[in-house]
């Protein structure tokens, strides 16, 4: 299981890597949603402000966003690695058909001569499928997320 | 180094075009902070980030870090934040609940309201020196508060603050109303990003609709339609969305009204809209809202302003509600706070999908923003080199213009009036007339 699902993380974070927005958007259940709080200890996406609380319908717009011709902000593109590690299944989840991970992510990012290095918590829900996993939430709560920033386009 | 003249700083700035060195150069940057953000009101916070007692928040003002505080009897106050020992910030957390500041150096002690509280071991100070010298945190020398916006001055001669503000302040006041309590409420934190250019180039952009086809063109969908940005609320709140054709310039653009005040003040009209607002929620609170003003109701449901950029540093955005806080880090460096507003009183529904148009458009990540600092960044780089000395704003000037920082002005479309209002006012910030 473990091994299962660890690859289901590394190609989930290859997906943007390699920028493939659009695979990675169809890893997440219609009703799936990616969430990257702007404060440490947030239980709702709606009593502050987010970084990302992208819905699919977001999500599809953000990255039809990326392969546009003239997006400024990515011309010329971030490369990007993402880095996932200390893999852990949640045992307290006890929701039938669901498995809560959790890990730390890091994303290393260049562009333009600057190479930034985020880094936080990841937690991914998954649900068993007959094909396999579905995502039906993912949120990264980053070690900066109160900080200050500079311009993000890809996904943590 | 040079230092610049009157003459030579009302130079930079001709009637269509200004000097590369009001962007770029450090010297007028040092006496931009003293002459204008040294000199005349600046923006601080909302009182509603502390609305208890004992809250407080940390920003800066013009570079200089301060605390915003609400005392235990509900009055806000904002002091520098230095202790007045040795200098040491007393509090560095973003924002909290405390009753008493203690700094770490000492233990020196001072109330929420700043004032002086104890020093350890007192004795070895001569008797009654505690006692005569002023050791309170000390307060900006000006503060004032109009509907929960808290300005202040970092000099006690700036001139009064319903003169400063002027016809501004009708579009406070415009923003307050959209509530069925008449109140906004800042209650979701702030995001903080910074890009590296300077501040003006921001300020100008913000009364820019020239570039809004052009650098915003990734947010339009192959119709050249503005993508939706709210996520699943939008419908359900009854939002509406900026009318079509984002993509290229045509007749809607160019009839847009924009405008501007004596001080640097300017504005952006309300974008044409694609439909009405409409649905269930829309229909709560507009009952609300005729409850709470009767036949003003669709008066003040009405919003007839995009932005309003309140010189030099700050604008409330009408439409994507929030406060945009523009704090000069450096000549090239400048940090952006976003305060989303929430309408008091109003359905909650409407609340979720302003907060998510803030998160989609206006956060690090935001749509929006990230192409706009994109192009600030790239203007610094391009404006440091020795190509040419002057940058072209001459845009709309074969069309009538009246503003010349004494009154105010109308203008319409992709004109850049807004950029030449603003450097109107910074002469005469600069050189003594302000």
């Amino acid at each position: 299981m473990l091994a299962d699902i660890e690859k289901y993380l590394y190609r989930e974070v290859r997906l943007l890597d390699e920028r493939r927005f659009e695979e990675w958007t169809d890893l997440f259940t219609e009703d799936g949603y990616y969430w990257v709080p702007a404060y440490p200890n947030q239980t709702d996406p709606y009593k502050a402000v987010s970084i990302f609380f992208d819905d699919r319908q977001v999500m599809r717009t953000r990255l039809s966003r990326l392969d546009h011709p003239n997006i400024h902000a990515q011309k010329p593109p971030s490369r990007t690695v993402h880095i996932v590690s200390n893999i852990e299944i949640d045992e307290k989840h006890d929701v039938e058909g669901e498995i809560l991970v959790h890990s730390t992510l890091q994303m290393m990012e260049f562009r333009l001569d600057k190479q930034t290095h985020y880094g936080g918590r990841a937690q991914h829900l998954l649900l068993k499928t007959d094909d396999g996993f579905m995502l039906k939430w993912k949120r990264v709560d980053l070690i900066n997320c109160d900080g200050v920033f500079e311009p993000l386009a890809i996904p943590f | 180094m040079t230092s610049y003249d009157t003459n030579a700083l009302r130079g930079l700035v001709q009637s269509d075009r200004v000097h590369k060195d009001f962007y770029i150069n450090p010297d007028v940057f040092d006496i931009e902070m003293e002459r204008i953000f040294g000199r005349i009101w600046l923006f601080v916070g909302h009182t509603s980030q502390v609305p208890n007692n004992g809250d407080y928040l940390t920003t800066t003002v013009a570079r200089q870090p301060v605390i915003m505080s609400r005392d235990r009897n509900g009055k806000v106050h904002v002091m520098f934040n230095r202790c007045t020992h040795r200098g040491s910030q007393v509090c560095l957390e973003q924002f909290g609940n405390t009753k008493r500041f203690e700094c770490p150096y000492h233990a020196w002690v001072f109330n929420n309201d700043g004032s002086f509280a104890g020093a350890p071991y007192p004795k070895g100070y001569a008797d009654g020196f505690l006692d005569k010298e002023k050791l309170d945190l000390v307060k900006l020398p000006r503060m004032e508060i109009y509907r929960g916006f808290v300005f202040v001055s970092l000099s006690t001669d700036v001139p009064d603050i319903d003169e400063f503000l002027g016809p501004m302040k009708d579009h406070i006041d415009a923003f307050c109303d959209r509530s069925p309590e008449g109140e906004v409420e800042a209650c979701a934190g702030v995001f903080r990003y910074r890009y590296d250019g300077n501040w003006k180039l921001q300020m100008e952009n913000q009364t820019d609709v020239y570039h809004i086809m052009f650098t915003h063109v990734s947010t339009t969908d192959e119709d050249g339609k503005q993508f939706r940005r709210e996520g699943a609320e939008e419908d359900e709140a009854g939002k509406v969305k900026v009318l079509a054709k984002n993509s290229r310039l045509d007749d809607q653009w160019e009839e847009h009204p924009l405008g501007g005040h004596r001080h640097g003040h300017v504005y952006m009209g309300r974008f044409a809209m694609d439909k009405k607002n409409s649905g269930p929620v829309y229909d709560r609170y507009k009952a609300s809202m005729e409850k709470a003003y009767g036949d003003q109701a669709e008066e003040n449901m009405t919003v007839r302003t995009h932005n309003s950029i309140f010189y030099p540093h700050w604008s409330i955005q009408h439409l994507s509600q929030h406060i945009r806080v523009m704090n000069p880090i450096s000549v090239d460096c400048t940090e952006n706070i976003i305060i989303p507003l929430k309408l008091k009183g109003a359905p909650e529904e409407m609340w979720h999908a302003a907060l998510r148009s803030n998160n989609n458009s206006h956060s690090p990540s935001g749509m929006v923003m990230s192409d706009d600092m994109e192009v600030w960044v790239r203007c610094h780089e391009g404006l440091k080199t020795q190509s040419t000395d002057w940058v072209i704003l001459a845009r709309g000037m074969n069309e009538k213009f009246s503003g010349d920082n004494t009154g105010s002005y109308e203008s319409h479309g992709t004109s850049e009036s807004g950029a030449r209002n603003q450097q109107l006012a910074w002469i005469d910030y600069m050189c003594g007339q302000g």
